[in-house]
């Protein structure tokens, strides 16, 4: 075969032919997914290796793109890459050239685990410094983004739940590399809370993948969110997702409408209490004036006991059971059984011999009257020294 | 002998305290309702002093109910930048 039947390129012809030929081969967009290597930034552009082991290929993101991207990867990050072929003809060099680049999930995990593990280091993560939440929040901050479907279904949670609340939203980007405005945000609200009248504050993001997630996996924004003066309420993603930031929180809900349930009471539940309370009031009067009603009826019994009529009868029944008991032990009953008493003419009574003398005048009462009597003998029992006889 | 201070009239009375209540938020106005149950349980309080608690007491649960009828909530917009409030804008994203 000879030169002349072969078709001839400049070296120029050749590398237009070449970019001719791929820019028609090629769709204009494709998703490669890689592991990011050696990314540095030269004269305001990003070059990176794009590998997967066994290939690489070099990619770029200019200086333009760059500003746009939500995520820069760190050496050996997986990366989706969402780009185009970039040809330069003059020295036939072939690049991706990225227009979005997002983190893979193993990055996205990889750094949740090593935030995760230097803020337990640290002691930023601990679920004993949880505080107790407002029971009755006067003013929430929302930080979220706005507008969203999410801040929607909160306002709509809040406002079925308990419009008592007043609500702050704080507009925050909520996705890329936005940490350090998150931070300024916080940190602005946390000097300025006082001011604000704020009981606490709810961090939330929608739906999405866990990729999205990644600035609350980011160390400064949760290191400030563990040191806010009030107490911080997430509702991150999906049930499913979990951020470094829902580990630093007070209470982690599942999304941002349950972080609104979290922190609200239940309007409904709050009208039950209430009327818990109207029937107690009425109660407590109720038992209170029957409580007084019966001691009233207590002192007008007692009142009516010591009225004067009543009180002299008792006294005249007391009166009577003494007579009696003094009839039932009178001398008297004893005579009337045939017994009698012997008195000395002075009227002292005689017990014994050693009372009386001989030829003593005495008086022997009878049941029926009483005989005057001389002594005549004394005579002492069987065991008694002394003898004596009437 | 002194002259005894006029006692105020109930009316004025209770309208001092629908005024001091209407101040007071929900959780206040429960924390003052529960005080004031808790003294009619105690039977230590004179009788004289138990329609005038019972009284208060209704006023504060009356205002618990009308905050809880509140329908609208308050949403305002925190600058993020200047901590200024201004009406809730969900037009644009910041």
């Amino acid at each position: 075969m000879s030169a002349e039947s072969l078709p001839t390129y400049s070296v120029r012809e050749l590398n237009n032919a070449i970019g001719v030929l791929l820019e028609r081969g090629f769709a204009p967009r494709f998703a490669i997914q890689a592991t990011a290597s050696r990314p540095q930034v030269k004269k305001g552009h990003l070059w990176l290796t794009l590998s997967d082991g066994d290939a690489s290929i070099t990619g770029v993101a200019w200086a333009s793109k760059l500003k746009q991207l939500d995520f820069v990867p760190a050496d050996g990050d997986g990366v989706t890459v969402i780009g185009r072929l970039n040809f330069w003809s003059a020295r036939a060099s072939l690049a991706v050239q990225v227009l979005d680049m997002r983190p893979s999930l193993t990055t996205v995990l990889r750094r949740f685990e090593t935030v995760k593990a230097q803020l337990l280091e640290e002691g930023v993560i601990d679920p004993g410094r949880r505080r107790k939440l407002p029971a009755y929040p006067k003013r929430l901050a929302v930080l979220t983004s706005v507008p969203s479907s999410a801040l929607a279904d909160m306002l709509r949670t809040a406002q079925e739940r308990w419009p008592l609340s007043e609500l702050l939203v704080v507009p925050i980007p909520v996705q890329g590399e936005v940490a350090p405005i998150i931070c300024g945000v916080l940190s602005r609200l946390a000097e300025q809370h006082h001011q604000l009248r704020l009981d606490a504050i709810v961090l939330a993001r929608g739906g999405g993948s866990r990729e999205d997630l990644m600035v609350f996996d980011d160390a400064d924004v949760c290191r400030i969110l563990a040191s806010f003066p009030l107490p911080v309420v997430t509702g991150l993603g999906h049930e499913d997702d979990l951020t470094v930031a829902d580990l630093v929180a007070d209470h982690r809900a599942a999304t941002p409408t349950a972080a609104m349930v979290t922190l609200m009471p239940s309007k409904e539940s709050a009208q039950q209490t209430i009327s818990q309370r109207r029937t107690r009031l009425s109660e407590y009067k109720r038992w209170r004036l029957e409580q007084a009603s019966s001691r009233l009826k207590e002192r007008h019994l007692q009142l009516h006991t010591l009225r004067p009529a009543v009180a002299l009868q008792h006294r005249r029944n007391q009166w009577e059971q003494r007579q009696q008991l003094l009839l039932a032990l009178s001398p008297q009953r004893w005579l009337s059984r045939g017994f009698a008493m012997l008195h000395t003419a002075n009227g002292q009574p005689v017990q014994s011999i050693d009372d009386i003398c001989l030829n003593e005048q005495v008086h022997i009462r009878l049941k029926d009257g009483v005989v005057q009597a001389i002594t005549k003998t004394i005579q002492a029992n069987e065991s008694s020294d002394s003898q004596a006889s009437l | 002998m002194p002259r005894k201070k006029p006692e105020p009239s109930k009316t004025s009375e209770q309208d001092t305290w629908k005024e001091d209540a209407s101040q007071l938020s929900y959780e206040e106005a429960l924390q003052a309702l529960d005080v004031l149950l808790g003294q009619l349980q105690d039977d230590s309080i004179p009788l004289a002093d138990l329609q005038k608690n019972h009284a208060r007491a209704s006023i504060y649960l009356d205002r618990c109910d009308l905050l809880l009828s509140q329908v609208e909530q308050s949403v305002r917009q925190l600058d993020p930048n200047t901590m200024e409030e201004r009406t809730l804008d969900t037009s644009n994203n910041e």
